[in-house]
């Protein structure tokens, strides 16, 4: 969607990246800096019921990837509208990006996501493990739209489509491997 | 041996499945070195990732 071509052509689609990219960042910056001012609120659970939680939450996540598991998600349902890119596009690019990056705004379909933040939430890290998780989640986020900006090809989407079960297959599978080595051994 | 043409050298550089090879190696690594940092920041980058094609 951000990147067609035809009347957006004026604006160069590198630019649009660019400033895509800076709104994803902070978006999820500020969905990280939130986490981690509530996270404080989990502190008084003790740490083996909150490491045991955060490892259930992410098997949870796996099961749900490779079908096990019927899990709904609790996302927010709606598209960003198109509207936003429609009249300044520097401007709607980055509102577009932030809103993508806050990851509470539009369709948020998968579950790492969730994993991450409930991770955060409930380890409560020091703010710059926060933080840097988020802007991390956006710079994620970015780079999926920066490779298709570099692919050129205008079969991306089904290239894409035919690869999510294993992107989001893999990526629940590492996430619980990485946080569970990181916390409980 | 087939020519490395320009199209599928990008095509190969671009392929969705190897930033979530290179982020989960990096994810676990950084786990078993106790990087906590860098493990949530590699965690991070794989779930945003792992919103490929989703607006």
């Amino acid at each position: 969607m951000l990147f067609s071509p035809g009347w957006r052509a004026p604006v160069r689609q590198g630019e649009v990246l660019a400033v895509f990219t800076l709104g994803l960042l902070a978006g999820g910056a500020l969905s990280a800096t939130v986490i981690w001012l509530l996270s404080g609120l989990a502190e008084p659970l003790p740490e083996r019921v909150r490491t045991a939680a955060i490892v259930l939450v992410a098997a949870l996540g796996v099961a749900r990837e490779l079908g096990w598991l019927a899990i709904p998600l609790p996302q927010n349902a709606r598209q960003i509208p198109q509207e936003v890119l429609q009249f300044r596009l520097r401007r709607g690019s980055l509102q577009f990006g932030f809103e993508m990056g806050t990851g509470v705004r539009t369709y948020v379909s998968a579950s790492s996501p969730y994993v991450l933040a409930l991770g955060l939430l409930l380890s409560h890290q020091g703010p710059v493990a926060c933080v840097l998780a988020g802007v991390a989640f956006g710079g994620g986020r970015a780079l999926s739209s920066a490779l298709t900006f570099w692919a050129r090809d205008p079969d991306r989407d089904a290239a894409i489509g035919a690869r999510m079960p294993w992107i989001t297959g893999t990526t629940a599978v590492t996430v619980l491997a990485a946080l569970s080595s990181l916390l409980l051994l | 041996m087939p020519q490395l043409t320009a199209g599928r050298l990008r095509r190969g550089l671009t392929e969705p499945l190897l930033p979530v090879a290179v982020l989960a190696l990096l994810a676990v690594a950084a786990a078993a070195l106790d990087a906590t940092v860098l493990c949530w920041a590699a965690v991070g980058a794989l779930a945003g990732f792992a919103l490929s094609g989703s607006v």
